[in-house]
């Protein structure tokens, strides 16, 4: 824990990093109820209005819907999307990488040639062209959907990880008393290769923001009327001229959010390989 | 004092770290004549290297260093790095303890040796590589106009730490700095360096900083020595002296606690060195040896300072001439006699015809049949350089590995397969201690999980209450407090880990523990604890040891069969005290010889090893030690694989040598 502090004093980069994650955590969980429009409401009175006029902080789109209150709501969306989206493909792909890994030989050798295949497709396209074909995407197939996009990356970094620790002796000592297999694999490697998992599960929310944004882009994201920031910039790409803020906020929204979580999980890294 | 080459003045170094600063070397003071030597000797974290890099301004970021070190009257403290590049390398040579990581991989020797002529000297390539030549062949290198096209990986480590040194030489510099150049090679390599070394002292002229933590090394290099504790200086002096009168409390324990020849466990326990090297802040006070020094008294913890104990001899304590310097060969603490074990009948573990072969396409031939048996309740010795394949014998016994041919009988049923085709029993009958204790603990588990968990898997003792109350009183015989079995492997030193190894090898009772090498990582004050603590509980559990080492004294020490390896193969095998006396295996009798003396009067000559290890690759054909022998009898020794000579009841040979001559 001091090693934490000691570090954050060293790195003001990380401190500016936590400090606009933690403001964004701030607006998904109390936003909602301190602002006083919601994301659906339309003020037909004030329809692009530029931001600052009457209490549309951010300004209006062209339905008249606050700008500000569309953004706050829709970081729900994106942080519920993200975060179940990083667990979910860092635990698919250390159970897959460590079997492969641990086992090596045959399996190893399919395991690689399938996750090339995947990775071959690009997360974006894979994910745009099956959520293309379900229709209605909602957040569980959202979710589903882009953590299957990145396991190959997780599974590679876990089974990268394992491998180095697989050649240890504390490894060696477990099988000749005779340990199984599972046990050795989840109780002897698993907690020494936490450090590079975070990271890169950290990396992966940085990750799944983007795609979740791309995804909303162009079109096959959550639906309307839930609020994307990514379906936000193509839904005003229009009036890009006559209203910009009704592009640049949410498109800022996006890059601020995903700049800060490189920029913590660059940190994280950094923490994690001097503790060792 | 104007002749002085390097005069280091009051050099002070200091980490700032993240727990604090502390202090690496603190108020050191030397001065180092032309044409001189000295050995720097003490434990790691002793701030030995620290101030051999100091020198070099080779520090780290967070070091801050006050004091100045005069090299030919120029501060080299005070210059910039620019001023610095005249004299690194170039004036001033460097060895590192690592010759592959100081060499670089993806360069070819001679581009690495020809780029120090031609960036100091200014030489063109083809001179360079003239120099580059002459220098190798200086270190006595064979064919070095082969080896100058060589890629590092593809020579052995004795020869790429003599590219290092001839390296340091190209510029012929005034002082060269070595440290701790031998400490990974094998004893039969590092002898061969050491005679070059002197060799090339007398033809170049120049200055040596020798550091080492092995006496026996630093007495044949050096004419003084300076033995450092937690940074500072606690003595210093001529060798003769410094050897023959010890003046420091910690020079003489650092002195007995190394098993030298003829030191056996029937007769003395080691000496050893209580607690660890401390870290120290600093605005510390007082002797830094004060918490470890049995001799301390109430003055030690706040006076310090240097007291002349003969001709330019000095040591630091209060005491050191007092009366009790005693007779440092009397100094070894006097064991309690144990009966002479009564040996069964039948071996406890047999091996015939043990064969290991690693690799499909490319084969490499580990162990080529080796066959020996280990009777109950007794310690057998295995000793050989790294490569002879006692390491992969070791593992096969304790199931790590399944053997390619040949058997492994252990108490009457067969063994010769790996860890999965074993029973509990079996596994819980053999128990392996590794070489490096902070590998083989799980460093994210509690010493109570990691002792515990063998007894919960292979004893079926489900209680925890009843695993924590064994633990503890294992944790006891170990040495270690109650207050470990919180603690992680990380925050125990080396030899504390390797205690917790120990503990969680012997907690269940094996019958038969292999030991792979347990003292090569740790410091020789630790080393000797351990040993003590082995010696110790396999009295008390009449337990039967498989000890592995590279080191000869402490094969010495411990065992009581030994076995001879070499490539793969047993060259000599019998009673410690008939291997230990002629007649000799030529390769043991070679493996005796470079162990370097640590008495100054008693200067032996090594048997040089010419030539290399047989290249594993091939499958062996006649004696493997047929190449390097210094007393091959003809032909026949690459032809035929000797045979078995008995010489005694327990003692055999392989070898063609005729030893009735004698």
């Amino acid at each position: 824990m001091s090693q934490l502090w000691y570090q954050l004093k060293k790195s003001p980069l990380a401190i500016i990093g936590i400090a606009i994650l933690a403001l964004w955590l701030f607006a998904a969980i109390f936003g909602p109820s301190l602002i006083p429009f919601t994301y659906t409401e339309i003020d037909s009175q004030q329809i692009m209005v530029n931001p600052g006029v009457k209490g549309h902080l951010l300004g209006t789109d062209n339905m008249g819907r606050d700008i500000f209150a569309r953004i706050v709501y829709g970081s729900r969306s994106i942080f519920t999307v993200a975060l179940l989206t990083s667990m979910l493909s860092t635990l698919m792909g250390v159970i897959l990488g460590f079997i492969a890994g641990y086992f090596g030989g045959k399996i190893d050798t399919v395991f690689l040639r399938a996750m090339d295949i995947m990775m071959a497709i690009p997360p974006l396209v894979l994910s745009m062209v099956v959520l293309g074909i379900l229709g209605d995407s909602n957040i569980i197939s959202l979710t589903l959907i882009v953590s299957i996009a990145f396991v190959p990356a997780t599974a590679r970094v876990s089974r990268g990880v394992l491998l180095t620790e697989k050649n240890k002796e504390y490894v060696s000592a477990a099988r000749i008393r005779g340990e199984s297999n599972l046990y050795i694999m989840f109780v002897e490697i698993l907690p020494n290769t936490t450090g590079p998992i975070i990271v890169e599960a950290t990396a992966r929310f940085a990750y799944s923001i983007m795609t979740v944004a791309s995804l909303g882009f162009l079109g096959v994201g959550l639906q309307p009327p839930t609020p994307d920031w990514g379906m936000m910039v193509i839904e005003n790409k229009p009036i890009i001229s006559q209203a910009p803020w009704a592009v640049l906020f949410p498109a800022l929204a996006i890059a601020s959010l995903v700049i800060a979580i490189s920029i913590i999980s660059d940190f994280v890294g950094k923490v994690l390989v001097n503790e060792r | 004092m104007k002749d002085n080459l390097l005069e280091i003045n009051n050099l002070n170094v200091d980490f700032k770290t993240f727990d604090g600063t502390f202090s690496a070397v603190r108020n050191v003071s030397l001065t180092l004549g032309n044409n001189d030597s000295i050995g720097i000797i003490g434990e790691s974290g002793c701030g030995k290297s620290t101030m051999a890099f100091a020198t070099m301004k080779y520090l780290a970021k967070n070091a801050k260093s006050s004091g100045s070190i005069l090299f030919k009257d120029k501060d080299l403290l005070s210059m910039s790095e620019r001023e610095m590049e005249q004299y690194r390398g170039n004036r001033i040579a460097m060895v590192f303890q690592n010759p592959y990581s100081s060499l670089n991989p993806s360069l070819t020797i001679g581009y690495q040796l020809d780029e120090v002529s031609i960036f100091h000297k200014k030489l063109d390539r083809t001179e360079a590589r003239k120099a580059s030549i002459e220098a190798l062949q200086m270190m006595n290198i064979s064919e070095p106009q082969r080896v100058v096209r060589r890629y590092p990986h593809q020579i052995s480590g004795g020869i790429q730490q003599r590219i290092c040194i001839a390296m340091a030489i190209l510029c012929s510099p005034d002082l060269m700095i070595l440290d701790e150049p031998t400490t990974a090679l094998d004893v039969t390599t590092e002898a061969v360096i050491l005679d070059s070394l002197k060799e090339l002292r007398e033809k170049l002229n120049m200055s040596l900083i020798y550091i080492s933590h092995d006496m026996g090394v630093i007495n044949k290099v050096a004419d003084r020595i300076v033995v450092m504790y937690n940074g500072e200086i606690v003595e210093h002096g001529p060798k003769e002296q410094l050897f023959d009168h010890p003046s420091h409390p910690y020079t003489r324990a650092l002195i007995n606690c190394m098993p030298r020849g003829g030191v056996v466990k029937e007769e003395t326990m080691l000496n050893t060195i209580n607690g660890y090297v401390k870290r120290r802040g600093n605005q510390d006070v007082g002797c830094p040896f004060a918490d470890r020094c049995e001799k301390r008294n109430a003055t030690c913890e706040n006076t310090y300072g240097m007291r002349v104990v003969g001709q330019s001899h000095m040591a630091a304590c209060d005491r050191a001439y007092a009366t009790d310097i005693t007779d440092t060969k009397h100094l070894l603490k006097e064991k309690p006699v144990v009966e002479q074990q009564v040996f069964e009948d039948r071996p406890l573990l047999e091996i015939d015809n043990l064969h290991k072969i690693y690799g499909s396409r490319r084969k490499v031939y580990a162990v080529n049949g080796i066959a020996v048996s280990v009777a109950k309740s007794s310690v057998l010795g295995v000793v050989g350089e790294s490569g002879c394949g006692k390491s992969t014998a070791a593992h096969m016994v304790a199931g790590l590995y399944k053997p390619s041919k040949g058997s492994i009988l252990f108490d009457g049923s067969d063994i010769s397969i790996a860890w999965n085709k074993r029973s509990p029993d079996m596994l819980k009958r053999i128990q392996l201690i590794f070489q490096n204790p902070g590998n083989s603990l799980n460093p994210s588990h509690t010493i109570e999980q990691i002792i515990g968990r063998p007894m919960k898997r292979l004893m079926h003792i489900h209680s925890a209450e009843e695993r924590r109350k064994k633990i503890l009183e294992m944790l006891k015989k170990v040495d270690l407090g109650s207050d470990y079995i919180k603690k992680k492997p990380r925050q125990l030193s080396g030899g504390e880990q390797q205690r917790v190894a120990i503990a969680r090898a012997l907690s269940i009772s094996p019958d038969l523990v292999v030991c792979d090498e347990p003292t090569s990582a740790l410091d020789v004050s630790v080393q000797a604890s351990v040993l003590n603590l082995l010696n110790d509980l396999q009295q008390e559990t009449n337990s039967t040891y498989l000890f592995i080492s590279h080191d000869l004294n402490v094969i010495n020490y411990i065992s009581d069969y030994i076995m001879v390896m070499y490539a793969g193969k047993i060259c000599e095998y019998g009673k410690r005290d008939e291997i230990m006396a002629p007649p000799f295996h030529p390769y043991t009798e070679a493996l005796l010889s470079s162990i370097p003396e640590t008495d100054p009067k008693k200067q032996k000559k090594p048997i040089r090893l010419g030539g290399q290890l047989p290249d594993p690759g091939k499958k062996p054909k006649g004696c493997p030690f047929a190449g390097r022998c210094h007393r091959q009898v003809g032909d026949i020794c690459y032809k035929e694989f000797p045979p078995m000579v008995r010489l005694s009841g327990s003692h055999y040979i392989y070898c063609h040598h005729n030893f009735s001559e004698k």
